[in-house]
C-alpha cells in the first residue's frame, strides 16, 4: 500500500501536525466554508541538513493539492510526487545560487492562478543560497516583492536550514515551522520499513550518519559509501608526520569526488535519456539543432550541479570527522550520551587518551574553520591539507 | 490502443495542438502529446503549464487507450505522411505508425506522470475568432513585458452585457478596445486578466475557427481560468491575480485640440526622422492649422524634420512622444486617417481612427499615450 504523504516524514511530529492543520484551512478556503485562519501564504521550514526540510515542504505541497489531503494515491499525489504536477513547482538553485533571473520568471508564473482550481505551490529548496552579495541580496530581494503582495491562492515554502539564513524582510511575512533532529530509533525504522534494510544495518547506518536521513540511506545501501567513511575516521589516528596528513588530505577529497560521481553519473545519465526521448531522439531521426542546444544546456546545468554536489560530499566527510571528535570529547569529559561511532570505538579511546579535552576543542573548531573555507570557495584540497596538518 | 485515422485530420490536429507544447519543456514529460483513444473518436492534447491546448478529432478506434508521445517527433513525422489512411497501435513500450508502406515506431514518455489538463470552465458567450484575434492584438501592444510587474503584463477583460472590454497598459500607454459579442445570459457581468502573449497566441490559433466560445470561470480568487472553444478544438489559459490600474479616469472625457492625418504618411515620416532619436528620446511634433512638423535630435546631436499636411480644430501645440509608442498606436488603429485628440502638451493624448466622430459616439480603439516632458 503506498503511503499517505506524511509517512516519509521521519520523527517530526509536531511539524506535522501544525502543516495538517494547515493543510485542512486551506480546504476551507477552497471549499469556502471557513476562514482557514491556520492557512497562510509563505512559510519557511528549517532545519538540520538530512531532516527532510524539501521532504515535508513537498509533503505540504501535495497535501494542498489533494481533495483528501494527501492521500499519496490520487493522480494528484503521484505527478506532485513525480514533479510534474501542474501547481506545484520545486526550485533548486542550478549551480552554487538560486540565480536572480530564474526569481523574477519565478514571480511572474506565481502571480498566475492555479491551474487546477487550489493552490500554487512553490517550494524553494536551499532559500539561504540566493544570488547577490550582503549589500545587494539581488535574487531575494526579487522574491521579497511576490511574498509582500501575495497573490490569493500562491503559497511560497522556503527550506532552509535556519531562520538567520532567511533575509528579515522575508523572515518577517513567514510562518515557520522547525524540524527536528529525528531519534537515530526513528531513521533506522524508516530504513528498515521503507527501504527493507536489515534492522542491525539500519541501527549502524542511522547512527553514523547522525540521523541525516539521505546519509544513512547511502550507508545502508551503497558499500563504498561506508569505505570512504571508515577512510575518513582512520585520519586521526593516522596523522603521524606530514607526509601522511597529506595523504589522508588527498583521500578524503578524491573518495568526496568519487562519491559525488556515484550520485550524479546515474541521476546525468537518467535526465539526458529522458530529456533526449521527450524531445524525439531514438528514432528515424537525429535532434534538431534545437534540440541539441537544450541538452548541452542540461550538460551545463547537470555540470553546476555536480560541483555542488561534490563540495556537499566532501561536506558531509567532515561532519564525520567532527563526530569523531564529539566522540572522544564526550569520552575525555566522561559525559553519558551514545558514541556516534561505536564502530571504531578503539580509536575514539586510544585518541581521547592521547589528548586533552582543550586540544580536542581546538581540533573541532579546526574542523569547522576548514568547513566555512569550502563554503567560502577556497581549493578543496588545500583546505583539507591544512586541516589535517593542524589535526596532527 | 489501436485506431485509424485520416491522414489530414491527424496531421492539422497534431499540428494544433503541438503549438502549444513548450519550446523548452520544465519536465520532460511536457515536450511530450497526448494521445488518448475512447470509443467516441481521438484527442490530443498539450500543455506547458499555463497554456493547455485539446482537439477531438474523428477516428475508427478499435481498442481504448492512451499514450504520450514526442509532440515535436509526431508533428514532423504526421507533416510528411503519405496521402492515405494512418493507423496507431500500442506495442509494449513503442506506439506503432503506419501509414500506406511507410511505418513509425516511436518512444513513448511515462504516461501517468503526466498532469491533469485544467478543466474547462462553462461557456460564456460567443464571438468571431477573427473580430477576437484583431481586437486582442490591438491591445496586446500597450502591455507590459516586465516580469516584476505582472498585473501590467495582463490584458484586462471586462465583460458587461454584450459588450466586452480589453485594456492593457504599460504605464506609459494605455490600449482599450471595445465589441459587442454574443453572451449566453443577457445581464452577465465579469472581470478577469489574461497573460497578454498567451492571449494573442491563443486567439491568433484560433482563427482557423469561425465563432469561438469563450469559457470564464467566474469563480471567487484564484480559480481563475478562462477558456475557447470552437470545432472540437479548446484551450485553457490561466489567469493573472492583481489589482489592474483604474484605468477608465485616464481616459479624458473632453479636448481641447482635435488633429487628424493620413496614417500611412505619418507612420513613415515618424520612421524617418526617429532614425535620429537616441534611444529614449522624444520626436516632437508640433501640430498647426494646416501643417503638422515632426522633429528629432538636439542641437549638438544629429536632427532630423519633416513636415506633413493635418487639419487641426483648436490651438497649436508641440508635444513629444516616444516613437516606438507612437508607431505601436498608429499600426494598431488600422485606419486610414488618424485622429489625435489633446488636452495639453503635458497630458496623455488620445490615438483614434480618423472616421470616427464625437457624434459617432466613442471610438471602438482607443490608444491613450503619454507624452514625453520637454525640457526647456
Amino acid at each position: 500500500m503506498a503511503l499517505s504523504v506524511w509517512e516519509h516524514l521521519v520523527g517530526q511530529d509536531r511539524a506535522v501536525v501544525l502543516l495538517q492543520q494547515a493543510t485542512r484551512a486551506a480546504a476551507e478556503i477552497v471549499a469556502g466554508t471557513g476562514p482557514g485562519a491556520a492557512m497562510t501564504h509563505a512559510w519557511v521550514i528549517t532545519g538540520p541538513p538530512g531532516s527532510g526540510r524539501t521532504t515535508a515542504a513537498e509533503a505540504f505541497a501535495a497535501a494542498l493539492q489533494c481533495p483528501a489531503g494527501g492521500c499519496g494515491t490520487c493522480h494528484s499525489c503521484t505527478t506532485a510526487r513525480d514533479r510534474t504536477h501542474a501547481d506545484v513547482e520545486v526550485v533548486r538553485p542550478v549551480g552554487m545560487h538560486h540565480r536572480v533571473d530564474h526569481m523574477r520568471e519565478l514571480v511572474r508564473r506565481a502571480a498566475l492562478s492555479p491551474a487546477g482550481g487550489r493552490w500554487q505551490v512553490v517550494v524553494i529548496e536551499d532559500a539561504d543560497r540566493m544570488e547577490g552579495t550582503s549589500q545587494d541580496w539581488r535574487a531575494a530581494n526579487a522574491l521579497l516583492k511576490a511574498i509582500e503582495e501575495p497573490t490569493p491562492r500562491t503559497v511560497w515554502v522556503l527550506c532552509a536550514p535556519s531562520l538567520e539564513d532567511v533575509l528579515p524582510t522575508i523572515r518577517s511575512r513567514c510562518r515557520h515551522i522547525g524540524l527536528a533532529t529525528p531519534p537515530v530509533a526513528a531513521v533506522a525504522d524508516v530504513l528498515v520499513r521503507r527501504d527493507g534494510i536489515d534492522p542491525t544495518m539500519a541501527a549502524f547506518a542511522a547512527r553514523a550518519a547522525q540521523s541525516h536521513i539521505g546519509r544513512a540511506r547511502r550507508l545502508a545501501t551503497d558499500e563504498g559509501a561506508r569505505l570512504r567513511r571508515a577512510e575518513v575516521l582512520r585520519i586521526p589516528t593516522h596523522l603521524s608526520g606530514v607526509g601522511p596528513c597529506l595523504t589522508a588530505a588527498a583521500n578524503v577529497v578524491e573518495a568526496a569526488q568519487e562519491e559525488a560521481a556515484t550520485v550524479t553519473g546515474p541521476l546525468d545519465a537518467a535526465e539526458t535519456a529522458e530529456l533526449a526521448r521527450a524531445l524525439g531522439q531514438g528514432s528515424s531521426r537525429g535532434l534538431d539543432g534545437r534540440g541539441r542546444a537544450q541538452l548541452k544546456d542540461l550538460e551545463k546545468d547537470q555540470k553546476r550541479r555536480a560541483t555542488r554536489i561534490q563540495r556537499d560530499v566532501l561536506d558531509l566527510a567532515l561532519l564525520d570527522l567532527l563526530g569523531f571528535y564529539r566522540d572522544v570529547l564526550a569520552v575525555q569529559l566522561g559525559a553519558q550520551v551514545e558514541l556516534v561511532n561505536t564502530d571504531v570505538e578503539r580509536d575514539v579511546r586510544a585518541v581521547a587518551r592521547a589528548s586533552t579535552p582543550e586540544r580536542t576543542l581546538q581540533r573541532i573548531d579546526s574542523v569547522t574553520a576548514c568547513r566555512e573555507q569550502i563554503a567560502g570557495n577556497v581549493a578543496a584540497l588545500l583546505a583539507v591539507e591544512a586541516l589535517t596538518v593542524t589535526l596532527r | 490502443m489501436r485506431f485509424r485515422v485520416e491522414r489530414d485530420v491527424l496531421a492539422e490536429a497534431v499540428a494544433w495542438t503541438a503549438r502549444s507544447l513548450p519550446s523548452r519543456p520544465p519536465v520532460p514529460v511536457l515536450a511530450g502529446l497526448l494521445v488518448e483513444a475512447d470509443k467516441t473518436g481521438l484527442t490530443l492534447s498539450g500543455f506547458d503549464y499555463e497554456v493547455s491546448a485539446q482537439v477531438r478529432v474523428d477516428a475508427q478506434v478499435e481498442e481504448p487507450g492512451r499514450a504520450l508521445v514526442s509532440g515535436r517527433l509526431l508533428a514532423d513525422i504526421s507533416r510528411s505522411l503519405p496521402p492515405q489512411p494512418v493507423s496507431v497501435t500500442t506495442e509494449g513500450p513503442k506506439v506503432l505508425l503506419v501509414c500506406g508502406s511507410a511505418r513509425f515506431a516511436l518512444l513513448t514518455l511515462p504516461v501517468d506522470e503526466y498532469p491533469t489538463l485544467p478543466e474547462l470552465p462553462h461557456v460564456t458567450g460567443t464571438l468571431p475568432s477573427g473580430l477576437l484575434a484583431t481586437a486582442v492584438a490591438q491591445v496586446a501592444v500597450a502591455a507590459g513585458r516586465d516580469d516584476t510587474l505582472p498585473v501590467l503584463t495582463g490584458i484586462r477583460v471586462e465583460i458587461e452585457g454584450d459588450t466586452v472590454t480589453l485594456a492593457a497598459t504599460d504605464r506609459y500607454r494605455l490600449a482599450v478596445r471595445e465589441l459587442t459579442w454574443h453572451p449566453e445570459q443577457p445581464g452577465l457581468s465579469a472581470v478577469s486578466l489574461v497573460p497578454a502573449r498567451t492571449l494573442a497566441d491563443t486567439a491568433k490559433a484560433l482563427t482557423g475557427i469561425e465563432t469561438v466560445s469563450i469559457a470564464l470561470s467566474t469563480g471567487t480568487a484564484g480559480e481563475g481560468l478562462m477558456g475557447f472553444e470552437g470545432q472540437g478544438r479548446r484551450t485553457t489559459t490561466r489567469l493573472l491575480e492583481g489589482e489592474f490600474p483604474k484605468y477608465r479616469a485616464l481616459l479624458p472625457s473632453e479636448s481641447s485640440a482635435v488633429a487628424t492625418v493620413d496614417t500611412a504618411v505619418l507612420v513613415e515620416a515618424v520612421k524617418r526622422v526617429s532614425l535620429v532619436a537616441e534611444r529614449n528620446t522624444p520626436v516632437r511634433l508640433t501640430f498647426a492649422a494646416e501643417e503638422l512638423q515632426l522633429d528629432a535630435g538636439t542641437g549638438e546631436e544629429a536632427q532630423a524634420s519633416e513636415s506633413l499636411p493635418c487639419t487641426l480644430d483648436g490651438e497649436p501645440l508641440t508635444i513629444a512622444f516616444n516613437p516606438h509608442f507612437l508607431l505601436d498606436g498608429l499600426s494598431a488603429i488600422d485606419a486610414e486617417v488618424t485622429r489625435f485628440s489633446f488636452t495639453a502638451a503635458t497630458k496623455p493624448a488620445v490615438i483614434t481612427a480618423g472616421g470616427t466622430g464625437e457624434a459617432a459616439g466613442p471610438a471602438p480603439y482607443r490608444y491613450l499615450l503619454m507624452p514625453v516632458r520637454l525640457s526647456g
